[in-house]
């Protein structure tokens, strides 16, 4: 590795997570330059960096910081997704074991700027553990005088409170994690209007993902263009990949974007285990569609570069298929998934995913014929685009990847398997 | 000052008041945009994904219930892209329906049926088995929850949360195990229920008490006042002219009520069918009481009052009748005739000032303000305490009693009927069929129904008006203007 | 005599203030309840609403759509083994089949009173530990079919 880590600046550390640490590195001082700061010229900063949403959608952090109404008197929220239930995604679980105070800090910063008083982390309900550790960097703060009113003296209020999940992966969607919050069903919320007008409660509300909070600390002490030192023009910074599969070091890897995915997979990871090829590669989590081996060749490790091969860099959630795999099984395991997700509100995804689970186990069972194949992709393709959230597109597009892909190796199975309907 | 927008619909210029949306603005047009999900009276869910509609510039279509008119948009519902949109929305709501159609009331006023008729029409594409979930379920004393027939549109949660602020309804599960209910064995209370059925888009809610009645295509549907209180909702009356039956009354969107009347006025269509209606007038004036034609009864009655002197003469009279019908009455019986002894029937149990905060009053009586401006009118004091143990003791030796026609309006209408057997004469004009079982009723004239009538009402907000009547259920049920002519003709002839 | 034990009373009642709607504590409470008692009873809804004026019906929608919630008694220690595409690759399956032939057996012999429960579940979030299971609030890393009984048998004897 020759670049630096900036957001798992801690890890390795001894007490990595501790504020000792992280004080010693040079935590909380970013907060202090910030508060010197008007609001507007950190969003006008933020906004240069060029950082992205790192949770999946990859939309440009300052614009979002932007459309909170400055100054109306409301009451304004902050929100830490750290729901990270994108299969293939454990990154942020990383982030909270190794660098909670990091967290914290974007988050003072991101509440400063837009005008909330009131914070909370959103954790999934699997995180036991990490959870443990973020609530007790909330109370090392609160302790040390980072959290509270009047922080360090600077007139800034911010308190910070941590929120478990209950296991549904729809809460990851902002406005569904809002309704979680809410003490409701994580369903995702209409819009217009955007949270940052109606959001928790009707309010102002801003959403950030954890790793989008932790770069917020680094731009602020060393400015946009030390930010853009790393990463491309469109897709700047470093970004955390985890990175899983029959691979001889899985883990979670801060590299720039842009970076080889190739170069990821051999060189720090070490290569696949036991003479084991690539079949195919999931770049951005179960969601996206598959990279296939030609493209993992060139492939790099950006938002555009993923878009252009059909994929798209979403949460940096990476899974190798091995050439040991049954695809078919694979198509499985992601139908179900989004058919036992998907919340119902919205009638193309809660009965498309359905009927998807429906054909694929249908597949198996032998209940249907090479005609199956086709009525996926098609019924996936009508998902695409008609629902309130993304998490119907989420559906459809791995299901038309793997038709697109393997769909001669999914009819040869069917034929195998004799169509006993 | 309200800003206009003007944006082009299908071609066509539209403008509107800004802040409406490309829904409201098609259905003022008379623009069809199919939708389940959508509602006037309830707030935007944009769960059912059916309503959308092409908007030049931006790449995914759009839904037309949350999508504000903005000045030089360009829309279209007509396109193909909408089409296709449609299909596929609608057989996305159809895989896993179970399709009752032969057993289900809604069929004929149905959103899936007809849509279908209108934007399918094709093979379906769905051929794995079919979620199910349970039916037939008792979750009100007016309802009837199937919860298979349900598209999870949720607009009866919505009329739970935002109208009665009951909650008592929930989707439960997630994707298609989403299953709408009650929380168990806790069924809805309020006296809204049956709302849930006229909102619901398909058979999912249905009414107990039409269950399996009756076929709506058969039905002639006409406007109407439910008279059940002096609130005065809006109302359809559902029936069938050619067997004298009618089947229900559903709620008539107006500034009074919005979309909705409460489950109390819905029971106000029975008292006209046949059965426990008077279906003819009874005269007992040449001794033993007997079934005989209105026009004879009239001419007994006219004897009889031509007979007597104006003082031993009284009149009771019920507030749930039409301003005209009150007009005629008095000026035949107190301007022309002189009676002045006019009391007022009203139940005594009654605590008018009640409301219940939404639509229901606590005056059961549909023109109880018409009465006493009918009164003031012709010189009569507006007395209503008392009045019924006023005339028992009054010595009257012959009283026309104007009976409520909603005899559930008054529950203590048994007892203040027997205390009328001590006055000489009674001639009760009424529908209800049981006035034959009261001895000290010595004469009865058969009344027409509200639904029967035209007139007007004076409500608690104002005019409200009967202008489409049915035709009287029998052929010797009278109104009171009918009534008092007859009975003029044959006393000039006296 | 309280469904909860004045613990409980005392945490949900901290929960039912803390949020600046009572509604949300619905998810912490319910967190809570299942902590103490291992699942959610109806006495337990209608203690959420006698007492905290919560709502049953929205109770029990956040009951019915979350995957941790359980309104139905558990045994003692409930096992979520990871069914998603990493954890699959590398062995889920077989140490499942492992896990539940082992509990088909503990059921002949003690019936309800089998310790362990099987659920696979959508994903636990740790690919990088495949296979991944959490046994209660536990995660376990490397549940091989061939490690699966020892991991387990720290919490229960599997015999």
């Amino acid at each position: 590795m020759t670049h630096e880590k900036i957001i798992l600046a801690t890890e390795g550390k001894e007490n990595q997570r501790s504020i000792d640490t992280y004080l010693a590195n040079g935590g909380y001082t970013a907060i202090k330059k910030a508060a010197k700061m008007d609001r507007k010229a950190i969003i006008d900063l933020v906004k240069a960096s060029g950082l992205r949403g790192r949770g999946g959608a990859g939309f440009p952090t300052g614009l979002k910081w932007s459309f909170v109404p400055p100054d109306d008197g409301k009451p304004k929220y902050l929100i830490c997704n750290n729901d990270e239930s994108e299969p293939g995604t454990f990154k942020d679980r990383h982030i909270s074991s190794v660098n909670p105070h990091m967290i914290i800090e974007g988050m003072l910063i991101g509440g400063y700027t837009v005008g909330a008083e009131k914070g909370y982390i959103y954790s999934r309900w699997e995180f036991q553990l990490e959870i443990g550790y973020l609530e007790q960097a909330i109370k090392e703060a609160y302790e040390a005088g980072f959290l509270g009113q009047n922080i360090f003296g600077s007139g800034i209020n911010f308190e910070l409170d941590h929120y478990s999940g209950a296991g549904a992966y729809i809460c990851g969607e902002e406005t569904g994690l809002i309704s979680s919050l809410e003490g409701k069903k994580g369903q995702p919320k209409l819009k217009p209007p955007f949270p940052a007008l109606e959001g928790y409660l009707r309010r102002p509300t801003v959403v950030n993902n954890t790793e989008t909070f932790c770069n917020i600390p680094h731009i602020i002490t060393h400015g946009a263009e030390v930010f853009r030192r790393y990463g491309t023009e469109k897709s700047p910074g470093t970004k955390l990949f985890s990175i899983s599969g029959a691979l001889n070091r899985p883990g979670v890897y801060e590299v720039p974007l842009g970076y080889s995915l190739k170069k990821l997979i051999e060189e720090d990871c070490g290569g696949l285990k036991d003479g084991k090829k690539i079949k195919a590669v999931v770049p951005g989590g179960m969601s996206a569609p598959l990279l296939m081996p030609a493209q993992v060749e060139t492939a790099t490790l950006d938002y555009e570069c993923m878009q252009e091969m059909g994929s798209m860099l979403g949460s940096g959630a990476i899974m190798i298929i091995d050439d040991q795999q049954d695809v078919v099984d694979l198509l499985r395991i992601t139908t179900d998934f989004f058919a036992h997700e998907s919340c119902g509100q919205c009638t193309p995804c809660r009965e498309g995913t359905g009927w998807l689970k429906n054909l694929v186990n249908g597949i198996l069972e032998g209940t249907e014929g090479p005609a199956a194949v086709d009525r996926i992709y098609q019924v996936a393709d009508h998902m695409e685009g008609r629902t309130i959230c993304a998490l119907s597109d989420a559906a459809a597009w791995p299901a038309k990847s793997y038709v697109k892909n393997f769909g001669e190796e999914i009819k040869a199975y069917i034929e195998k398997k004799g169509n006993r309907a | 000052m309200s800003e206009t927008v003007t944006f082009k619909l299908n071609g066509k210029d539209v403008s509107v008041p800004k802040g409406w949306t490309v829904m409201k603005a098609a259905a003022k047009e008379g623009v069809e945009i199919p939708h389940f999900c959508y509602h006037e009276g309830l707030s935007i869910a944009g769960v059912c994904r059916f309503c959308m509609v092409k908007v030049e510039g931006r790449p995914k279509l759009e839904i037309a219930c949350n999508l504000q008119a903005t000045e030089g948009m360009v829309v279209s519902t007509t396109e193909d892209e909408v089409k296709e949109a449609h299909k596929w929305a609608l057989e996305f709501h159809l895989i896993n329906h179970p399709l009752d159609c032969p057993i289900c009331d809604q069929a004929g006023e149905c959103s899936l049926q007809d849509y279908y008729m209108s934007v399918g029409k094709y093979e379906s594409e769905m051929t794995r088995p079919k979620v199910l979930k349970p039916k037939a379920l008792d979750v009100g004393d007016q309802l009837v929850l199937d919860t298979e027939r349900c598209i999870l549109c949720s607009r009866c949660v919505r009329f739970e949360e935002e109208i009665t602020k009951t909650d008592a309804l929930g989707i439960f599960n997630r994707g298609d195990r989403a299953t709408i209910g009650t929380y168990p064995d806790k069924r809805l209370e309020h006296n809204y229920q049956t709302n849930l059925v006229d909102i619901c888009p398909v058979g999912a809610f249905t009414s107990k008490d039409f269950r399996f009645k009756q076929r709506v295509w058969f039905l002639k549907d006409k406007k109407a006042i439910c008279p059940g209180c002096s609130t005065g909702c809006e109302v359809d009356v559902y029936g069938k002219p050619e067997d004298s039956h009618y089947y229900r009354i559903k709620p008539r969107h107006s500034e009074v009520n919005g979309h909705w009347m409460c489950d109390k006025g819905r029971y106000y269509y029975d008292h006209m069918n046949p059965v426990g209606r008077l279906r003819k007038a009874i005269s007992g004036i040449e001794g033993s009481r007997k079934f005989v034609d209105t026009d004879e009864a009239i001419a007994d009655l006219a004897r009889k009052i031509s007979n007597s002197s104006v003082s031993d003469m009284a009149l009771l009279v019920s507030p749930q009748y039409t301003n005209e019908e009150y007009a005629a009455l008095l000026e035949f019986f107190v301007t022309q005739m002189g009676v002045k002894n006019v009391y007022q029937w009203r139940e005594p149990t009654e605590s008018t000032e009640d409301f219940d905060g939404i639509l229901y009053r606590g005056d059961h009586n549909a023109n109880t303000a018409g009465l006493a401006a009918a009164l003031k009118a012709v010189g009569l004091e507006n007395n209503i305490e008392n009045q019924f143990d006023d005339l028992a003791k009054s010595g009257a030796k012959l009283v026309v009693a104007l009976a409520p026609e909603l005899s559930s309006t008054y529950p203590s209408l048994k007892e203040q009927i027997n205390k009328l057997e001590e006055l000489p004469f009674v001639s009760m004009w009424t529908i209800d069929g049981k006035v034959f079982e009261y001895p000290g009723i010595n004469h009865a004239i058969p009344m027409k129904g509200f639904a029967e009538k035209k007139g007007s009402f004076i409500g608690h907000s104002g005019v409200r008006k009967l202008e489409q009547p049915f035709p009287a259920g029998n052929e010797h049920a009278r109104d009171l203007v009918e009534t008092v002519e007859a009975l003029t003709k044959v006393m000039a002839h006296l | 005599m309280s469904v909860f034990s004045d613990g409980l009373h005392t945490k949900i009642k901290v929960l039912v203030e803390r949020y600046e709607t009572p509604r949300s504590a619905i998810l912490p409470a319910l967190h809570a309840i299942q902590d103490e008692k291992g699942w959610i009873s109806p006495e337990a809804v209608e203690e959420l609403h006698t007492v905290y004026n919560l709502e049953r019906v929205h109770v029990k929608e956040v009951i019915s759509f979350y995957d941790i919630y359980h309104d139905t008694p558990q045994r003692k220690f409930i096992i979520r083994y990871c069914g998603n595409l990493t954890c699959s690759m590398l062995g889920a399956k077989e140490a499942i089949h492992k896990i539940e032939e082992r509990i088909n057996e503990l059921e002949k012999k003690s019936g309800d009173d089998c310790p362990f429960s099987l659920e696979v579940f959508p994903c636990l979030g740790k690919c990088d530990g495949a296979p991944v299971m959490m046994v209660n609030k536990d995660r376990v890393e490397h549940a091989t079919v061939d490690k699966v009984e020892e991991l387990l048998s720290k919490y229960a004897p599997l015999n």
